[in-house]
């Protein structure tokens, strides 16, 4: 019976973690990027999205305080270590020292879906991490 | 007063009311009437609750759905609007390349009076009145600009200038448009609203107090 109970309990809290964490449907790391990222990194990853220049895009708005970072820089992302990459996409700039800006993705998207994005970084960059 | 002079003004309290709320309803009726006949279905979904799951879902959407604008908008705002449509969203809808050059189609005072009137009939039980207070506070400005950084979408007054990001919509008069109660809604329950959206999830990262400071900021933006 007590073995039983905590089965139940597992698959519950099993089910709530599963439920409560982000996404609602699996994407590719591509998918999310140009959902998400873009917005400020842009589509091609050189960190000029229409956040970063709106002039850029006919639209009549200051360029943003702070310049998003240019995944395509194996200088710049090479001296980033993979965790600390996932620690600014999860928790936001704040929790890696940068801008806040830079806001956290980690209740948006799964520990997973930010592996697998950290990984299609190091595809824009052609580099690996510290 | 004698009983005939009470009875008398009893029907007449009666026959007022039964036309009061006779001519609403025909209000409501025409409203309803005109959303259909101009096609606005076809671009606005007026039935929840959201059922998008995948970027597809959202993306193929073509204007932002209005199924609990009563519980969104500020009604004198959204008859205004309806007969002098403005620029909300900086860029075209769902894009975050292309700038936002449609007009959107103008109805008559009389038309857009009704519209709204029926499209207020629409709400969300997920917004609850008066939680918030609508005023544009400096701890909700800290918030907003330097703590969660939504100013990075959002662009906002900055002098007589604006400032902010331009792929969220635009939030430089969202007081005049937008009910204080039901930012915080947004907030605290986005998968009701908008399941699939650019937005991060703030559940679990802004406080409930601090999602109501922001709501009360936003809304507080004239």
């Amino acid at each position: 019976m007590i073995k039983r109970i905590f089965l139940v309990i597992t698959i519950l809290i099993g089910t709530a973690a599963f439920v409560g964490k982000g996404a609602v449907f699996a994407a590719t790391a591509e998918e999310n990027y140009k959902f998400y990222c873009a917005q400020c990194h842009g589509l091609d990853g050189k960190g000029e999205g229409v956040n970063a220049k709106p002039k850029a895009f006919g639209i009549d708005l200051p360029e943003m305080s702070v310049t998003p970072r240019n995944h395509t820089s194996s200088v710049d992302m090479s001296k980033l270590s993979d965790i600390d990459v996932q620690n600014a996409i999860s928790d936001g700039g704040a929790s890696v020292s940068k801008s806040s800006i830079m806001p956290p993705f980690g209740k948006t998207l799964t520990e997973a879906e930010i592996k697998d994005l950290t990984a299609y970084l190091r595809k824009l960059c052609k580099c690996k991490g510290k | 007063m004698s009983v005939g002079k009470v009875g008398r003004l009893m029907v007449l309290v009666v026959m007022t009311a039964f036309v009061v709320g006779f001519s609403w309803n025909l209000s409501y009726a025409d409203g309803k009437g005109i959303f259909a006949s101009k096609n606005c279905g076809s671009c606005h979904q007026i039935a929840g609750p959201a059922a998008e799951k995948t970027f597809d879902d959202q993306l193929k959407k073509k204007g932002p759905e209005l199924w609990y604008s009563g519980s969104k908008f500020k009604s004198e705002w959204l008859r205004g609007w309806l007969e002098k449509p403005a620029t909300i969203r900086l860029l075209k809808y769902n894009s975050i390349t292309e700038k936002n050059s449609e007009k959107h189609p103008a109805l008559s005072k009389k038309e857009a009076e009704d519209v709204a009137d029926y499209l207020m009939t629409l709400t969300a039980k997920e917004v609850t009145a008066g939680g918030v207070t609508e005023a544009s506070t400096p701890q909700g400005k800290n918030l907003f600009v330097k703590r969660y950084g939504c100013v990075g979408c959002h662009s906002i007054k900055a002098g007589a200038q604006k400032a902010g990001g331009a792929s969220g919509p635009d939030l430089s008069e969202a007081g005049k448009r937008l009910k204080g109660d039901w930012v915080y809604a947004y907030l605290k329950e986005p998968k009701v609203f908008k399941p699939v959206k650019r937005m991060p999830i703030f559940v679990g990262i802004i406080n409930d107090n601090e999602m109501k400071t922001i709501a009360g900021f936003v809304a507080g933006q004239k």
